[in-house]
């Protein structure tokens, strides 16, 4: 009773939310009836409620060839290269952007590797394309005239994680860095003037202030990452790689077999056994994350 | 202020360091400059290569600088009507889903962070359990496909991206920031939250409300994932999908070991229709970059 006094009272308040809550219960709380799919044999004639039971079948399915494996591994694989290099290199851009005095050049700098994170994956494809290809890609060209073997590079599956993780490196390391580099200017004068006033080097101040100052910072940047490490990046690996079967065993992860599956297919219930699967790995993982957050950073958590 | 800095021999402070502050320094330039270049490298490829000649690509195929420069790529791609049909696309999607995305977000973070609001844990919880559990592609295609029969139109576009948990998190630590005494004095006056809302907060919130449209507005251009789903319509043709769709040949030709396929001017009009794709990005990009780094300075805050 109090409750609906309450929302009488203030429902010019609470109607203000109910676009967003239509919005966030139509497409991302109806959606998880899919998940249904994943014990039925999936009929569109019959729609998700009228298919018929089949218990476990799909995972069965999915789990009888080494796929799942392939796909998982390389899931996590990745996805821990490109948590690692992005951080690294994130973190040399922001201490170093951190030293320069010169402002003109910090803002160009800034601009300048900020800029890869505007663009598309399908436009980094693109020109992964032109430096890759086999005919007259630039690299092959170069290796030409240097007298060296040209390289089939869509056809080396080994290369890609490499690949992959400079490409990811060279999108989001910026990015990162004006995170971290906010993160910095938070930090109280107090400690260099401190440090100057003991004699502390510009370089001892950034390893001894700066650093153990941005590690909470680096900590919850990355178990985010890991928290999600069982989503694979989709817009990524398909706009690099696409249907290019011969990279799979390196490439292939999670949500591309999954949408292969659905959109090639057209095995909707064998789609959804795999994103069951991914869902509850993820879930496992993000917890597990949460819990971790919880003892290092109390503050951090997310519930 | 008197500080005790001349008690510190400046030669002392020079002994402290391993190398010298100046000779670090420059290494960080350096390498700052060297990250700086290879962000820019793949941009100028593009763009230089879209200006050269048919002739020059076939010979040469992508080079630094083409040996001739001409604008056929562009006259051919403007003749065609599908380069329009798809930037009319993406330019509806862009523009009706950053408005739309915008208004239901900042209502949602207000009563979110409106200090009334009894829900508000519960609310947040809502919107953050998309976020760990994955909905599942499945589920989501069926929603848009079966139920909505969003299916080839543009809302299948714009609907699925309106609600952004992660933007309405940045909106809602700014609202909290904000003193509740503005609300207060107008609820005197007798007026409605939503009025409250409308005269009052929006007009001092234009600068987070800059970022979010930008961030919107960004989403919503470079997204081809939603497009790759439900669009099999070439007149429905988003600007990423287009491109997409014309990367898939490509690769299928540099698989069968050749460009007999890849016929110019074919390579230069997919060099110009990337060079349009990006092309606004990079237009507005010096214009409002500032407006991104405050928007990410201000998440972060919130983790």
């Amino acid at each position: 009773m109090r409750m609906f006094r309450d929302l009488v009272k203030n429902r010019g308040l609470y109607s203000m939310a109910i676009p967003g809550i239509v919005f966030l219960v139509v497409f991302s709380y109806i959606p998880l009836s899919g998940h249904l799919l994943a014990f039925k044999d999936f009929q569109i004639s019959k729609g998700i409620w009228g298919s018929d039971w089949v218990g476990l079948d799909n995972f069965r399915f999915f789990f009888s060839n080494r796929d799942w494996i392939q796909v998982t591994v390389n899931t996590v694989y990745l996805n821990g290269l490109f948590i690692i290099f992005e951080m690294v290199f994130a973190l040399l851009i922001a201490l170093f952007l951190n030293e320069i005095r010169l402002k003109w050049f910090k803002r160009t700098i800034q601009s300048v590797v900020f800029l890869p994170y505007f663009i598309s994956w399908v436009v980094v494809g693109y020109m992964a394309f032109i430096l890759f290809n086999n005919t007259d890609g630039l690299i092959n060209r170069v290796l030409g005239m240097s007298g060296l073997q040209a390289v089939n590079w869509y056809q080396t599956p080994w290369v890609w994680p490499i690949i992959l993780t400079l490409t990811r490196i060279w999108k989001s390391a910026g990015y990162y860095s004006i995170i971290l580099l906010a993160a910095i200017t938070g930090f109280s004068s107090d400690y260099y003037e401190s440090a100057r006033l003991d004699g502390a080097t510009r370089l001892q101040q950034m390893r001894y202030i700066t650093m153990p100052l941005l590690k909470p910072q680096i900590i919850i940047l990355v178990l985010l990452g890991v928290g999600r490490i069982f989503y694979g990046d989709f817009g990524m690996i398909y706009g690099i790689i696409g249907d290019n079967g011969i990279l799979f065993p390196t490439t292939d992860v999670i949500d591309t077999y999954s949408y292969r599956a659905l959109r090639q297919l057209g095995n909707f219930s064998m789609s959804s056994a795999i994103v069951f699967y991914q869902s509850i790995m993820g879930l496992i993982a993000v917890v597990s994350f949460n819990a971790l957050v919880r003892k290092i950073d109390k503050d951090s958590r997310l519930f | 202020m008197n500080r005790p800095v001349a008690l510190i021999p400046p030669a002392q402070v020079r002994r402290t360091g391993g190398i010298s502050d100046k000779m670090a320094m420059f290494m960080f330039g350096l390498f700052l400059i060297m990250f700086a270049l290879v962000c820019l490298f793949p941009f100028w490829l593009m763009v230089i290569n879209s200006f050269s000649s048919t002739r020059s690509l076939a010979v040469n195929g992508y080079s630094i600088w083409p040996d001739e420069f001409t604008l056929e790529s562009y006259r051919f791609l403007l003749q065609g009507k599908q380069m329009f049909i798809s930037y009319g696309i993406t330019i509806a999607v862009t523009a009706i889903g950053t408005a739309i995305g915008l208004v239901v977000t900042a209502l949602f973070a207000y009563v979110l962070a409106h200090p009334k609001n009894r829900y508000g844990g519960f609310l947040s919880f809502m919107t953050y359990v998309p976020m760990v559990f994955g909905s599942g592609l499945v589920g989501f295609y069926l929603l848009v496909v079966q139920w909505l029969h969003l299916k080839d139109t543009l809302w299948a576009l714009v609907l699925p991206y309106v609600m952004n948990p992660f933007f309405a998190f940045i909106l809602v630590s700014f609202y909290r920031s904000l003193p509740y005494e503005l609300n207060e004095s107008a609820n005197i006056d007798g007026a409605g939250e939503w009025t409250i809302f409308f005269k009052i907060i929006r007009p001092i919130s234009t600068p987070v409300i800059a970022t979010i449209s930008l961030f919107y507005a960004l989403q919503y251009w470079n997204d081809w994932w939603l497009s790759l789903l439900f669009i099999d319509n070439s007149d429905m043709y988003p600007l990423q999908l287009l491109l997409r769709q014309l990367m898939s040949q490509m690769q299928l030709t540099s698989l069968n070991h050749g460009n007999v396929l890849t016929l110019p001017p074919a390579e230069g009009v997919k060099l110009a229709t990337v060079c349009l794709t990006i092309g606004p990005i990079i237009l507005v990009y010096p214009m409002v970059q500032k407006y991104f780094v405050k928007g990410l300075t201000l998440g972060s805050i919130k983790g």
